[in-house]
């Protein structure tokens, strides 16, 4: 445990060296973005081959590092001519350069996957990752991690590491992230050093903010609960695609599915992400009607209430289960929304107008 | 060593198949590896087909019948279709008994009324054999069972039972009647015109979700509280522990804070119905 330090000239060797040993999964870039002028670059968390692809100036990433103990596919069972055993399919991983909102994210997606039911086709491959966090060099365009979870520090992680001049800071939180020190040409920090460090995390803010407390929002949500018609107007131009909860760190619904292999005798059990703000999300089958025609009963059969529940679960549901709110502030929902219309702050900022005290 | 996953199935040998009505079967099954099931009346199972997939279903007998456990399925589905296909000596994959139950400790020592509408009579079933098994430990007994039509009527053996048993006041009704029907034809709040209900009664229902609210606007009417009044809810649970979000009603979930809510415990919950 401790603070180590290495220079930008070591850093490289030290990233192509933790890549021979592990496999490494980090921030890089996929692609350019150039129908969006205000931010001209797509990130995303995946497998490492060489240091000179590492981005840790990343703003944020398309999909959040959830997907590595959760993929958007995830076989859970096979079968075959009746006999069926679990599948786990496990590997070492470092996961590299997450953004602090992204660790707080991964902290409740750990709480939530091993509440009263382990999931281990979860908590395995999450005890085989060494999770390392890093500062935030530039701010994404939609984010207000700054407005969310003042008061909660990310402790899920086993190594943070701070960018400062020409030279990295890191932080050794756990026995995981004190192993990888003889991968690179670590010294130890000073207290100046450290100092820097600190500072550096604290100046960077959000590029976006909320205008209320979470105690605030959370009363303010609950009020604003029985007005389906202001949540309506909200959601109007919804499609109801599910990118927004596709690209949130801390959604974690799914759905589950069979599928046969061809060969009609073997087959899997899968589970899929799944999205609350699509339609049949919450709809059930009555059976057949007098006629014979399909009967369903849906839940929340409208967009407005499908947004409603999406923003009451980020804000009000989870908060006494986690000790905090289920939304981390990064941004990813407004960034992804086909719509333009999921952005929490405007949604938040619109309803506590109407309903803040 | 890592736990195993919360997933797998347990195998259960169908060991007797009866056609319940036109479209809903029921199956008696049995552990493969000759283990009893533990469970409370009211739980859920999830059950599955490989290669089709895995639907919740309330558990249809009482554990006072440890030999076996029942479940009906109605065929409409991918995978309900599949398992009514399925024959004696076939097997079925279970996981589960999961959920909380008919909260045996509150209705104990208290007149009792099922009001079972539909497929309703499933669930609620497991409770009716419990309270017939031990019947000293309930006062009254009554039950209100609705369906659309006689020949959607489940559970024949047992409703001829129940009507010769003076441990169960069984009141039954149809929306349609056929000319053999002898009973009575409406809905089922009719019901309540037709006899008396203590004030102290439990009661308990479930039946499709239009049934709920007209149902408890009959109750309020005589003046049951709403911490007595049990209601099962049903919805597409997918895993049944509290995780995939499919079943989640505001901020609880059906599957391990349900399927059984006092009608008191909705007052904060207005997805319920």
């Amino acid at each position: 445990m401790g603070f180590y330090c290495i220079s930008s000239k070591n850093f490289p060797a030290f990233i192509d060296e933790l890549i021979h040993q592990q496999s490494v999964i980090a921030p890089q870039l996929v692609q350019s973005k150039p129908y969006n002028p205000s931010s001209s670059e797509f990130f995303s968390f995946s497998l490492l081959k060489k240091a000179s692809n590492l981005r840790l100036d990343y703003d944020t990433t398309i999909l959040p590092p959830k997907k590595v103990f959760f993929p958007p596919q995830q076989v859970l069972l096979s079968f075959k001519n009746g006999e069926f055993q679990a599948v786990l399919d496990l590997y070492e991983t470092i996961l590299f350069g997450v953004h602090p909102y992204d660790l707080l994210a991964i902290e409740q997606t750990d709480f939530l996957f091993s509440d009263k039911y382990e999931d281990i086709h979860y908590t395995a491959q999450r005890q085989l990752t060494t999770i390392i966090g890093s500062n935030i060099q530039r701010s994404a365009e939609h984010s207000f991690f700054s407005s969310m979870n003042a008061n909660v520090k990310p402790s899920t992680h086993d190594g943070f590491i701070t960018k400062i001049a020409d030279t990295y800071i890191y932080e050794v939180l756990t026995g995981k992230a004190g192993n990888l020190l003889k991968y690179g040409q670590f010294t130890d920090a000073s207290q100046q050093q450290i100092d820097l460090a600190v500072k550096e995390n604290e100046r960077v803010k959000s590029k976006s903010h909320l205008n209320y407390s979470a105690d605030e929002i959370k009363q303010g949500l609950e009020k604003s609960y029985a007005d389906l018609e202001l949540w309506e107007q909200l959601a109007k131009s919804c499609y109801a695609c599910g990118s927004c909860n596709t690209s949130c760190p801390t959604c974690y619904c799914f759905n589950i599915e069979d599928k046969w292999h061809i060969d009609q005798i073997s087959g899997e059990r899968t589970r899929y992400w799944d999205s609350c703000m699509t339609e049949d999300f919450a709809k059930i089958s009555l059976g057949p009607g007098k006629s014979g025609e399909a009967q369903t009963e849906n839940f929340r059969p409208t967009t407005g209430a499908r947004m409603r529940h999406r923003l009451m679960r980020k804000m009000v549901y989870l908060n006494d289960k986690l000790g905090t709110q289920a939304c981390v502030g990064c941004g990813r929902c407004a960034t992804s929304c086909t719509a333009d219309i999921a952005d929490p702050v405007n949604i938040i900022n619109t309803v506590m107008e109407k309903y803040h005290d | 060593m890592t736990k195993p996953s919360i997933f797998l199935p347990k195998q259960a040998q169908i060991i007797n198949v009866r056609q319940n009505s036109e479209s809903e079967k029921h199956f008696t099954l049995r552990f493969a590896d000759g283990k009893k099931i533990h469970f409370e009346p009211g739980q859920i199972l999830e059950v599955s087909l490989f290669g089709f997939g895995e639907i919740p279903i309330g558990i249809a007998s009482s554990p006072t019948r440890q030999h076996s456990f029942d479940i009906v399925v109605r065929g409409i589905g991918r995978v309900s279709k599949a398992i009514n296909k399925l024959n004696k000596g076939d097997s079925l994959y279970i996981r589960g008994p999961y959920g909380n139950g008919f909260k045996l400790d509150k209705i104990r020592n208290h007149p009792v009324l099922i009001v079972a509408g539909g497929l309703g009579v499933c669930p609620t079933r497991s409770l009716i054999q419990y309270i017939l098994d031990r019947r000293s430990e309930f006062k009254h007994f009554t039950l209100f069972y609705g369906a659309c039509h006689p020949s959607q009527q489940l559970f024949r053996d047992d409703l001829s039972d129940w009507r010769k048993n003076n441990d169960i006041e069984l009141l039954e009704i149809v929306d349609r009647p056929d000319c053999d029907w002898q009973g009575y034809v409406g809905v089922i709040t009719d019901l309540f015109d037709k006899t008396q209900v203590d004030k102290d009664t439990r009661v308990i229902v479930c039946g499709p979700p239009i049934m709920f609210k007209f149902v408890i606007q009959k109750l309020d009417q005589l003046g049951i509280a709403h911490e007595n009044i049990f209601v099962d809810l049903e919805r597409r649970m997918k895993c049944a522990i509290g995780k995939c979000g499919h079943c989640q009603i505001n901020h609880k979930y059906v599957c391990t804070d349900g399927p059984v809510f006092s009608v008191k415990d909705l007052e904060d919950l207005p997805e319920a119905f």
